[in-house]
């Protein structure tokens, strides 16, 4: 049992209460990050957080750090700027699963392959919440969305294997209905040195909920409980068995080089041997 | 003396017109090469101008003195330009020319490359036969090649040269003008000077995505990554290099991103941003003809409209261009200077006329650079720190985070308060709103009026913007030496745009033209809106191709 951390100082009380709604799965996530990063011995003012645009991406102007609310996808090269004008910041970027895979989507990969040092929290609901309940590139298969009415006929990505494959360094995955496992995988990304992916799987009850006849907020955690399989089983499982469930775990702890080091070494080596010819 | 060197994309036409132009320039002359190319790496036809004068030249001519065929196309092509005196260096390797030209100068240029050391020294024997016919010795540039190779490549080199020189009979050489320029000139094309005054004005971030004609502005300062401590960052598409430089302004760097039309349409989007949440950003935009691709190695001045209203929502900006070698380095680091001051989008346009002529000019004067971020510091910092706070002249004070202990830089892209929180009250988006806009008023005071050439109140008034400026100012020359009184107003501030001299000089004129290098008269269409006023005419050429001279002679006359 961790000790309850005292997270008030890293907010804006005075901009509450949220626009979130009762049973969003937002505050969850926002709070499993905050007691991860009261964890840290960091400097609450040389954090930056980078939101986008859409439910999630509200968490920003709540928090009391420097933040930036930018436009929708563009969190991403807004926070990668950021760290390459300045490295000894500490940037986290928070998105939603719109933001991230579908208008953001060419950002994300190429993150991911430069390997930058910032931390990025996917809140996963598997729908645009804040428009009003359309299809996300999260929406699962035959769910419905307000522009998918009959069903969503796409296949959803693995945010996961898509940020591992992209070339990220650290890719983990939680849920909120297990927000002490969630804490200790963000506190593990934002400690890792290279870009380091979060999907928080998170319920949104008002649209996805009700358009899929989820029930109650209540009841939606139930099916992520109901539904949630760690990597280590999931390992030995055929692929039938857990194609409909929510694997978490930490699927990728890597070691390679972190873009801004990477500069840092450049000007480094062209100052010593002279690499001018 | 004008010289043409053509051939296929790949056979080194830059190559001969870098060494012939530098070597000339360090002989005294003043040098000026202007390249037309074609979108593609190997093959079509390509050729690069190169025009030699006592005095630094400002545009190519039509003319041909000496053509530097380095195959037969090229020859079939420009012949009809080649003046009756002028003179044909062929590789008679290739071709032969017909019987009844008498201009030819046959030169084996690949058996003479070949017997230096490698037939790739092609080019290098074609410059040596050029140095010949001119009058020139080898001396600067056998000088030049030892600084650009190794010491046996630049023998090699050497040999092949001399060969060059050697085989073209000096009996037949044309008589140079007077070589007067004295100290050290640079020889840059405009691309390298726009790289040059960003590093000079403190840029210390550039994030772009690669395209004609704005990439050498990308790989000039990707190569002084090694002696500065800059990020040069090639991003995934232009969305991403102008949030990336947005970011990097907010953390403090000092940013810039350059592109042309196509990737200024994707950069949109983030002009907006900037716009609304007042961070400092510079965007160079070489323009070349649209719409789509277009003509992706040509030139055209058809995105000023553009640059004018891109971005959704009213916010404001400055838009400054570049005529001229001479101006653009300063008038760039003027852009940095008022986007910090400001905190606004700078749009500055450039073009591929101007990015790819190269010319000799003076060295720049560095101290008349000037540099201040215009970032509060701790002693005038009013607490609490209100990012967006109420000001007369609108301008709030700038922190970065992290810079000041105990406090937080707050930014927002949705309308937001004094503090930088999101709000939606009516009250404060008015205000904002206001604030925001009321930034112009400042801003209009910083635009230079035109640069004013020729006559100062002829009864011709010819009015242009960007690079025109060098083919405008020799038509003025010319017309002036045949007794006409000609003023030309060259805009290099265009937004806010400064309407005094215009107001004055326009009304006066008997007739007056407004020149573009697009085909709707945009920059009469602006001035119109913003004085009433209407030139006579519109002298507009749309074809991808800049301006010569002779071209608005051929108009200004039909109306005189």
């Amino acid at each position: 049992m961790t000790k309850t951390a005292d997270i008030k100082p890293y907010l804006r009380l005075e901009r509450y209460p949220t626009i979130w709604c009762a049973g969003c799965g937002n505050g969850q996530v926002v709070g499993a990050f905050l007691r991860a990063i009261s964890t840290l011995d960091w400097d609450p003012k040389k954090v930056v957080v980078v939101s986008g645009i859409g439910c999630s991406s509200r968490a920003s102007g709540y928090l009391n750090f420097n933040t930036m609310h930018t436009t929708h996808g563009r969190p991403l090269p807004f926070a990668t700027g950021i760290k390459l004008a300045n490295p000894e910041l500490h940037v986290v970027v928070m998105a939603g699963d719109g933001d991230t895979t579908a208008i953001g989507g060419n950002h994300f990969i190429h993150a991911a392959r430069r390997n930058i040092g910032i931390t990025m929290i996917v809140f996963n609901n598997g729908t645009y919440g804040m428009t009003g309940g359309q299809c996300s590139p999260m929406t699962g298969h035959a769910c419905k969305a307000t522009t998918a009415p009959y069903g969503n006929l796409d296949t959803p990505f693995d945010i996961c294997k898509l940020a591992e494959a992209a070339g990220a360094t650290f890719v983990g995955r939680g849920i909120t209905y297990a927000p002490v496992k969630l804490e200790s995988l963000i506190t593990e990304a934002l400690k890792h040195k290279g870009f380091s992916v979060i999907d928080a799987v998170t319920q949104c009850p008002t649209y996805y909920g009700r358009l899929n006849k989820m029930g109650s907020p209540a009841d939606m955690l139930t099916w992520q409980k109901e539904h949630v399989i760690s990597l280590e089983k999931a390992a030995s499982l055929p692929k039938h068995v857990i194609q409909d469930k929510i694997v978490t775990g930490v699927f990728v702890k890597d070691l390679r080089p972190e873009y801004t080091t990477l500069y840092r070494r450049l000007h480094e080596q062209c100052g010593e041997d002279d690499c001018h010819d | 003396m004008n010289i043409l060197i053509g051939g296929a994309a790949g056979q080194g036409m830059d190559t001969i017109a870098y060494l012939l132009g530098k070597a000339l320039v360090r002989e005294g002359y003043g040098v000026l090469t202007a390249k037309d190319y074609m979108s593609r790496v190997r093959g079509g036809h390509n050729f690069t101008k190169l025009r030699v004068e006592s005095k630094t030249p400002f545009a190519p001519a039509e003319e041909i003195d000496i053509l530097i065929a380095l195959n037969e196309e090229t020859y079939e092509i420009h012949r009809e330009s080649v003046v009756t005196a002028g003179r044909i260096i062929f590789d008679s390797d290739m071709f032969a020319l017909p019987e009844v030209e008498k201009r030819g100068v046959p030169v084996p240029l690949q058996t003479l490359a070949k017997e230096a050391g490698g037939k790739i020294m092609s080019n290098t024997v074609a410059v040596g036969a050029a140095l010949s016919l001119m009058n020139t010795s080898t001396l600067q540039a056998d000088e030049l090649l030892r600084e650009m190779f190794d010491e046996k490549t630049a023998a090699q080199n050497s040999a092949a040269l001399a060969a060059g020189l050697k085989n073209v009979e000096r009996d037949s050489c044309f008589s140079m003008p007077p070589a007067t320029n004295t100290g050290k000139h640079l020889f840059l094309a405009g691309n390298e000077a726009l790289g040059l005054s960003a590093l000079a004005s403190g840029c210390n971030f550039l994030s772009a995505y690669p395209m004609t004609p704005a990439t050498g502005i990308m790989a000039y300062m990707a190569g002084k990554q090694d002696q500065l401590d800059i990020v040069v960052e090639q991003a995934e598409d232009e969305i991403s290099a102008i949030n990336m430089v947005l970011g990097a302004s907010y953390a403090g760097a000092r940013v810039m991103t350059c592109t042309s039309g196509g990737g200024f349409s994707l950069m949109v989007e983030g002009l907006s941003l900037a716009g609304m949440t007042e961070t400092p950003v510079v965007i160079i935009i070489g323009m070349r003809p649209g719409p789509a691709t277009g003509l992706p190695t040509r030139t055209e001045q058809g995105d000023l409209d553009f640059a004018l209203h891109a971005g959704h929502g009213e916010f404001p900006r400055a838009i400054l261009c570049a005529t001229v070698l001479e101006d653009a380095f300063y008038r760039l680091n003027k852009a940095f200077d008022l986007a910090e001051k400001y905190q606004i989008p700078v749009l500055f346009l450039s073009d591929q006329n101007f990015g790819d002529t190269a010319r000799s000019i003076e060295p720049y004067d560095f101290t008349n650079l000037r540099y201040n971020r215009h970032l509060v510091n701790v002693e005038n910092l009013e607490r609490p720190y209100l990012r967006y706070r109420y000001s007369r002249d609108g301008i709030s004070p700038r922190a970065l985070p992290g810079q000041f202990p105990g406090e937080t830089v707050l930014s927002d892209s949705d309308e937001h308060d004094e503090n930088g929180n999101i709000i939606e009250n009516a009250v404060t988006r008015k205000n904002m709103m206001d604030k925001r806009l009321q930034k112009m008023v400042p801003l209009a005071d910083e635009m230079d009026e035109p640069i004013i050439y020729g006559h100062d109140s002829g009864n011709i008034l010819l009015l242009g913007w960007g690079s025109t400026y060098g083919a405008l100012r020799e038509a003025v020359d010319i017309l002036q030496d045949e007794g006409l009184k000609v003023t030309l107003l060259q805009f290099t501030d265009i937004w806010p745009l400064p309407v005094a001299a215009v107001n004055k000089l326009l009304p006066q004129a008997k007739v007056s033209f407004c020149v573009e290098n697009n085909a709707t008269g945009q920059f009469a269409g602006l001035l119109r809106r913003e004085t009433g006023l209407s030139t006579d005419h519109k002298v507009l050429k749309y074809d991808g191709r800049p301006f010569l001279a002779k071209e608005i002679i051929r108009e200004v006359k039909k109306h005189v």
